[in-house]
């Protein structure tokens, strides 16, 4: 039988280097926020011929448009972030480009005012709460009759925080080398990925309350690691099956809606294994008052499997 | 127990059946426009929102939002955008989507334009016979027929729709540009005879003018409203409107001109009210005189009253739209196009992998599941159609992972089963069993993808109604719920169905030993 439980502080490692890089890149780099949060205008423009990507940032930059972030977006085709751009604006800038490029054809434009951007930030952060408060009251709910209810919450809440941690962080990297900004969909990839995950460990706790009132087994430790096993194919299974049809999405939609997908994946990937190796493992750990073993330097003597 | 298991299963069968015929035409069409309902993003469109400077008190302030989106509504009709969506969104916000429609700069000026509001009265030949379109397609060279009227003529189209509900289509106009008198086509373009042949009914309406000249326009009017007329023996809606005094004067001289042009019910009596060109309305004149108000009757709805009343008066939008809109997207068609197929393999694919993964792991129970899976697909496309829910890729992708998702809750059950089985409990008892105590589980785990689903809802359709994000929590929504119905229901009638077959007798076909432990 796998014994996950008593590998714990492995996957506290694990995490722990993953959550560290991410928090690394969102202190120094921070979240690429897209226009839909920070406002601005998005123009994407397609030329016949193909132009070159320094020709055309020269052009830009002897428009004024210095702060302007441009993002090569296939053959002659080239997207162009900037402040808000005035119907007066968009058409001197495409003029221009058409002098000197040759035909183009605007592929897509969008503008969002300062207003709607500051509004959807801070409803997106309301949604985000209450969708916290949300899980949160079901995470009570559901284990109501839990020995320790506290116990269970907190360790599924960790784990949730966990997912969201690491895929900031990971869209904070992709941001700084790919270009990549978070989005309304990226909350809502987000906030529909932990909504899902948090069931793995609602599964799995509702096993461990199965089995302690069974009263098999004498140790916590493994009542946990036992009912972890018994639901492991569960876990497995239902992850896999969603991780597939995701991957079906990003290989054959992919392009505009990649960022969402990726979100999913990286969510599905971090809810299975938070609630698989990080949750169970630290009701044990809270269990048996391991806490001194995150200190480093102070050896705890009472480790015992 | 197997009677009952009987009706369920023909109840199954009898609603995978109504899916089927609901959703298949859509199949010869690939998804067309008839069939499910694409998106912006899918069909590329407009997709505006603006915010209306408002300074007045708040409950005049709904009115007037109302009238708003009424005037800004006609003005898009006249472009033939199919569906478009024109609402109220928060207080004081206008949202604009129109699918298919991608001149950005065009939909923009549409909706910012003043509206204008004049008055027309249809033109008269030299015997005081009212003017057709057709009169002007029979000259060669054309020039005016009335040489006293040289500014343009606006030629509109009586329709009746199946109701008998009168409605007027601007087809043509003729206009004098730098001395060529020519026609051009409701959008302004220059066209030939043979495209207007179908309209020669059509009647030439020439501007309303007092004796001084002046034409009649909304300026001179003060007010519109709603009424109701008792002084019939059916009390009647109509509209009444009140002129300034300019205005009453001007009124009245062209009363006078229209009453003594023809009988009561004639061409020459009526007086048309225009809004951007589009006839609104073309009352009667009953006396020579009005002194300032008037009345416009027609077998108005109380709904058609107000719409009419709101249109004189707005004319021009009861208050200005800030500008540049809040929020402006364009998505161009050719962007989509591709889209479409590839989501749809994409969730082929899925389902394809999906099953075969099921199978491979649970054998029979796996393909039972299977079934379900697709039909599963089968009503949740049905619903999509019928609702209808708009579908956007994002909205694809809620349902491809809604059929990673609606696996779970099979998987929970037979997993449950095989715990069963492996205590000594018979085939058909680990069944009843496995599905008895997985509920619970299945219940809770798609609370919190509910609630999620709900929220996501609200945060789409806050601001901008983000058709993304309003598509994706819909689907997922609508898709977990089925999967509840269908994991529970169809599997659970089928491993019955199974079990009572001589399948049921070949326990390896539940795949029992393939368990740890």
């Amino acid at each position: 039988m796998f014994d996950i439980i008593g590998k714990r502080f492995w996957f506290f490692l694990i995490s722990g280097i993953i959550i560290l890089v991410g928090i690394i890149s969102l202190l120094s780099a921070g979240l690429p926020f897209g226009i839909e949060f920070s406002s601005g205008s998005m123009l994407t423009v397609k030329f016949e011929e193909p132009v070159e990507y320094d020709q055309f940032k020269e052009e830009l930059v002897s428009l004024g448009y210095t702060d302007a972030i441009i993002q090569s977006a296939g053959e002659g085709q080239f997207l162009i972030r900037t402040q808000v751009l005035t119907d007066a604006e968009k058409t001197q800038v495409e003029s221009t480009l058409t002098n000197r490029f040759g035909q183009l054809s605007e592929a897509q434009f969008t503008s969002v005012s300062p207003q709607v951007a500051s509004e959807t930030f801070s409803n997106a952060i309301i949604a985000v709460v209450i969708a916290a408060i949300g899980i949160l009251l079901y995470v009570t709910w559901a284990f109501r009759r839990m020995p320790r209810p506290f116990h269970y919450g907190t360790c599924a809440i960790v784990a949730l925080v966990h997912d969201a941690l690491i895929a900031m962080g990971v869209f904070s990297i992709l941001g700084a080398i790919l270009g990549w900004e978070i989005n309304l969909m990226f909350i809502t990839g987000l906030l529909a990925v932990i909504g899902y995950s948090v069931n793995n460990t609602v599964v799995i706790f509702d096993r461990i309350r199965e089995n302690l009132t069974k009263g098999i087994g004498h140790n916590f430790e493994a009542v946990v690691n036992n009912s972890l096993v018994e639901t492991l194919s569960r876990s497995v299974n239902t992850s896999l099956t969603t991780l597939v049809v995701v991957l079906a999405l990003l290989l054959f939609v992919g392009a505009t809606i990649q960022n969402f997908v990726v979100v999913l994946i990286i969510g599905i990937i971090a809810g299975t294994f938070s609630s698989l190796c990080i949750a169970p493992s630290l009701l044990v750990v809270w269990d048996k008052k391991e806490w001194g073993r995150f200190i480093p330097g102070r050896r705890f003597s009472d480790k015992k499997a | 127990m197997t009677r009952k298991n009987t009706i369920i299963s023909a109840l199954i069968l009898i609603i995978f059946v109504l899916s089927l015929l609901a959703l298949l035409p859509v199949d010869s069409e690939r998804l067309g426009r008839k069939g499910l309902h694409l998106g912006l993003d899918l069909v590329g469109g407009v997709h505006l929102v603006y915010e209306a400077d408002v300074s007045e008190n708040a409950t005049e302030q709904v009115r007037n939002m109302d009238r708003a989106i009424t005037t800004i509504q006609k003005r898009i009709d006249k472009y033939g955008v199919a569906e478009p969506i024109i609402q109220q969104l928060g207080e004081d916000r206008i949202l604009i989507q129109l699918p298919g429609f991608t001149d950005i700069d065009a939909a923009k000026s549409l909706v910012e334009q003043t509206g204008f509001l004049d008055f027309r009265e249809v033109e008269l030949n030299d015997t005081g016979e009212p003017v057709t379109l057709g009169d002007y397609l029979a000259q060669e060279p054309l020039q005016f027929i009335d040489r006293g009227e040289s500014d343009r003529r606006v030629f509109v189209a009586v329709y009746y729709d199946t109701e008998g509900n009168q409605e007027n289509k601007t087809v043509a106009f003729l206009e004098d540009v730098n001395g060529t008198i020519g026609l051009a086509d409701a959008a302004g373009s220059p066209v030939g005879n043979a495209e207007l042949q179908e309209y020669t009914d059509s009647l030439s309406w020439i501007a309303a003018r007092g004796n001084e000249g002046t034409h009649l326009t909304g300026e001179f009017l003060t007010d519109a409203a709603a009424q109701i007329d008792q002084s019939d023996v059916v009390p009647q809606y109509v509209v009444s409107i009140e002129w300034n005094s300019q205005g009453s004067f001007i009124f009245d001289q062209i009363a006078s001109q229209l009453y003594n042009a023809g009988e009561y019910g004639s061409p020459q009596r009526a007086i048309g009210i225009f809004l951007d060109d589009s006839l609104l309305s073309a009352p009667q004149i009953r006396q020579q005189s009005y002194q300032g108000s008037g009345q416009i009757e027609g077998s108005f709805t109380p709904n058609e009253a107000e719409e009419l009343a709101n249109l004189c008066k707005s004319g021009a939008l009861p208050m200005p739209l800030k500008q540049p809109p809040l929020y402006q997207e364009k998505v161009s068609a050719t962007l989509g196009a591709n889209f479409i197929n590839m989501s749809w393999l994409a969730g082929l694919i899925g389902i394809v992998l999906v099953m075969i993964f099921m199978i491979a792991y649970y054998r029979l129970p796996g393909v039972l599941a299977s079934l379900a899976l697709i039909f599963y697909g089968a009503l949740v496309l049905a619903l999509f159609k019928l609702i209808p829910v708009t579908l956007t890729l994002a909205g694809l992708g809620g349902f491809i992972l809604s059929i990673g998702m609606a696996v779970d809750a099979n998987v929970l059950i037979f997993e449950r089963m095989k715990e069963e089985m492996r205590t000594g409990r018979t085939l058909g008892a680990a069944i009843e069993a496995g599905f008895n105590r997985a509920w619970s589980a299945i219940r809770d785990s798609n609370v919190t993808t509910i609630i999620v689903c709900i929220i996501l809802f609200w945060l789409g359709s806050s601001i901008i109604a983000s058709a993304p994000v309003m598509g994706f929590a819909l689907t997922l929504g609508i898709g977990v719920i089925v999967s509840m119905f269908t994991a529970i229901l169809v599997t659970r009638t089928l491993l019955r169905l199974a079990l009572h077959s001589p399948l049921g007798r070949k326990t390896a076909l539940f795949s029992i030993d393939r368990g740890k432990k």
